[in-house]
């Protein structure tokens, strides 16, 4: 019982980091703050599998731990920080809509999750909510925010939140699956950056409202 | 089994013609020859390996490789040859359209290395996409092709293109992510039930298993799916990335584009709905499907007749196409099913070379605005009747291959009970009808504007376009043998007897029910029939023929 509410608050922490992501207008810090809250990712890992016995989820932490604690943080950090804070339009998000947008991601994912039955998530039903919620609140990230850097941290905040999801019920798919889906990740994380970074060269502006053009 | 080296040897020439295009980046002034002869060797051997692929699955061989993660059934085959002759098609008119671009400086030569090591990198994993056995693989391959293609949307890095590449690249790697919610938790029951996650992963142990999966969890899965996926095949509301992607993209990537990677999502999307129908009976994923189906069509119609954008034109009706064939699907049964599978091969053909043609209006007049385009068939003739041909072809004019297809799923609607649903559809489709005459009276036909000179465009750019041509008639006139076949087979493999509905929804009389669903339509006497095809039997290996 204590082990599933390790993991159910780990879990929880989560959403709370991810609202400091999504509040950090600075993007090298934000992106400091993303592998902070990835390395919360993976000590979920870590306590499931201590807790369920599910050897496979050490080997999900550590791949998690090189790839979303150091290299994508580290990834953005480099390509982002010619990105000047000053330029940054400010988000659209004010700290208290971001909390209430929060508490709605987890009530819809309650609605969710709460009809489906899979023993793999019996016991991690509340963290199960919070991936999903996690999930919802990164696509309302993107959705809000103007700035298209945002919109990026937005996509790895939704991939996290898959990635928990995929840890409470397919930690048993074949490695080379999970291998799969952290590339392509990765990569997804590295081509929006590429293009974040050719729109910024181009329109000296990375204010999605610049990127209004085409139209009907 | 015999031939399954062919799925592997189709993925390695897509992959070492990548490889092999970005390595001609350092050839300098010889990149242009060395990447046009490696892009030429690459498509003709696909175009052979495919061909072998489809002969292979029309004489009822099952390809599989690696211990069945890939698989080439005659459902994947489908829409796997239509990946490969449309490579072909787009492959060949590529070297003319690029051609041209260096000539005018839009590009410069090294650029080719980088259009053509994409081009090979999205058709790799496209086919990776239609032969993925695996569940999660196949979600990867989705998401691959998103990140593949993106360099080809915004290839020429303009303003615009890369406002496209952007859109495109967030709108669908989000809906995608939506589709690996719907994998996990189909994966997560299937290994539930299955308690062997080698099995669970795999689709075809899956469908065999579906009976047994929980019907509350695989309903969300789907709804993920349908939404995640639906925004790659464009799917309303989830299509608003395709008339920028379509319209900034160079013009064969954009054909490539329609033909090859919405219809890559489309069969993902089926082959959880035929889980899903086993699962929990067939009218759950018939109803979402008719839903979408006849909102896109909805929504699509119209825009496309106010367009004045011939490239964003050919997008929205592409919406309107994918629109129509969930439509196909949703009426179910097999000659729906056959029908929404046709028309998916007719659209994708009939796309690729409008798309191409208007590849050439570009480079006739330099800007896809139908206010400027005028008189095309006087300006360059064969152009011209090119695009009067694919115009019809897409209005859904007879004898070409959507007109067929369209008549099928009409027919399918009106047999199963949709006479209402068919009746709007006719309307939509009449405003599209109407869409294409205003583009062939306002722009195609009428006097050429003085500016333009006079005179057509060279061979490498028409010569595809009317081998696509060739094969919009020959669809219309008479499926090939084999063609038709495979289309049989997969239907048949689409609306094999849901297990479970058989518990769940008893079949019951078509007559006594207005709803009919895929268990249902096995037990009439609807066999689809599609022309030069025999009909469309179940499979009489189902429970429900007991």
């Amino acid at each position: 019982m204590a082990g599933e509410n390790i993991v159910n608050a780990l879990s929880a922490l989560l959403v709370v980091t991810s609202l400091f992501v999504v509040q950090e207008r600075q993007p090298k810090r934000a992106a400091l703050l993303y592998g902070v809250q990835s390395f919360v990712l993976v000590s979920v890992f870590s306590a499931l599998a201590f807790f369920s016995g599910t050897e496979e989820l050490y080997l999900w932490a550590l791949s998690a731990f090189v790839t979303k604690t150091i290299l994508v943080p580290a990834i953005l950090y480099r390509a982002l920080r010619q990105f000047d804070p000053v330029q940054q339009p400010p988000g659209s998000l004010s700290p208290s809509i971001a909390m209430a947008l929060a508490a709605v991601a987890l009530v819809v994912s309650a609605a969710i999750v709460t009809p489906i039955h899979l023993p793999a998530s019996a016991a991690f039903k509340p963290a199960l909510m919070v991936s999903l919620a996690h999930f919802f609140l990164g696509l309302a990230c993107i959705i809000t925010q103007r700035n298209i850097v945002k919109q990026i941290f937005g996509y790895c905040l939704m991939e996290n939140g898959s990635h928990l999801t995929l840890a409470l019920l397919a930690n048993q798919a074949p490695e080379l699956v999970e291998i799969g889906i952290a590339t392509d990740a990765i990569f997804a994380v590295v081509v929006m950056t590429f293009f974040a970074r050719r729109i910024q060269a181009a329109l000296h502006s990375v204010d999605d409202r610049e990127l209004m053009t085409l139209k009907g | 089994m015999p031939g399954s080296w062919l799925i592997g040897t189709l993925l390695v020439t897509f992959l070492v013609a990548a490889a092999a295009a970005f390595a001609t980046r350092g050839l300098g002034a010889a990149t242009q020859r060395a990447v046009e002869t490696v892009h030429v060797i690459a498509i003709s051997i696909a175009l052979l390996i495919g061909g072998l692929i489809v002969a292979e699955v029309a004489e009822g061989q099952r390809l599989s490789l690696l211990d069945g993660w890939l698989i080439v059934d005659p459902l994947g085959c489908n829409f796997l040859g239509l990946v490969v002759v449309v490579g072909l098609l787009t492959g060949l008119y590529s070297i003319g359209y690029l051609r041209h671009d260096i000539e005018s400086g839009k590009i410069k030569a090294t650029d080719l290395s980088r259009y053509y090591g994409f081009f090979h990198l999205f058709l790799f994993t496209m086919v990776l996409a239609v032969t993925s056995n695996n569940l999660i693989m196949m979600w990867v391959s989705i998401e691959a092709t998103t990140l593949t293609s993106v360099f080809l949307v915004g290839f020429y890095g303009h303003k615009t293109s890369l406002e496209a590449a952007w859109k495109y690249v967030v709108i669908c790697t989000v809906g995608v992510a939506f589709g690996l919610y719907g994998t996990v938790l189909v994966f997560a029951d299937a290994n539930a039930a299955l308690a062997n996650a080698q099995s669970a992963i795999l689709w075809t142990e899956v469908v065999k298993h579906a009976a047994s999966l929980d019907r509350a969890t695989i309903s969300i899965a789907f709804a993920f799916v349908l939404i995640g996926f639906g925004t790659k095949a464009g799917l309303v509301p989830m299509h608003t990335w395709m008339p920028d992607a379509y319209s900034e993209a160079p013009s064969p990537s954009s054909a490539l584009l329609t033909a090859g990677l919405a219809n890559c999502a489309l069969l993902v999307i089926i082959r959880y709905a035929v889980i899903t129908a086993k699962a929990v009976g067939p009218e759950f994923p018939q109803t979402l499907f008719l839903i979408f189906g006849i909102v896109s069509i909805g929504v699509a119609a119209p825009l496309i007749f106010v367009q004045r954008d011939l490239k964003r034109l050919l997008a929205y009706s592409s919406v309107e196409n994918m629109g129509f064939i969930a439509l196909g699907l949703g009426i179910g049964g097999p000659l729906g099913v056959a029908a929404a599978l046709l028309h998916a091969l007719n659209h994708g053909l009939a796309k690729a070379l409008m798309f191409c043609c208007s590849g050439n209006v570009l480079m006739k007049y330099g800007t896809r605005n139908l206010d400027t385009v005028k008189g095309v068939l006087r300006v360059a003739p064969v152009t011209g009747f090119l695009l009067i041909a694919g115009a019809l072809a897409l209005s859904g004019a007879p004898p070409f291959n959507v007109f067929v297809s369209e008549f099928l799923t009409v027919t399918a609607g009106i047999k199963a009970g949709y006479a209402w649903l068919v009746m709007v559809c006719l309307l939509l489709l009449t405003v599209v009808l109407a869409s294409f005459v205003q583009l062939i009276g306002g722009s195609i036909l009428g006097p050429a504007p003085e500016s333009v000179r006079k005179g057509d465009l060279g061979a490498l750019t028409l010569a595809p376009l009317g081998l696509g041509l060739a094969l919009v008639l020959l669809m219309g006139l008479h499926v090939p043998a084999p063609i038709a076949r495979i289309l049989a087979q997969a239907t048949s493999s689409v609306v094999e007897t849901p297990a479970v509905a058989d518990r769940v929804v008893p079949a019951r009389n078509p007559v006594e029910n207005p709803h009919p669903t895929f268990a249902m339509d096995l037990h009439s006497d609807a066999g689809a029939s599609l022309p030069g095809c025999a009909r469309v039997q179940p499979r009489k290996d189902n429970a429900c023929a007991n």
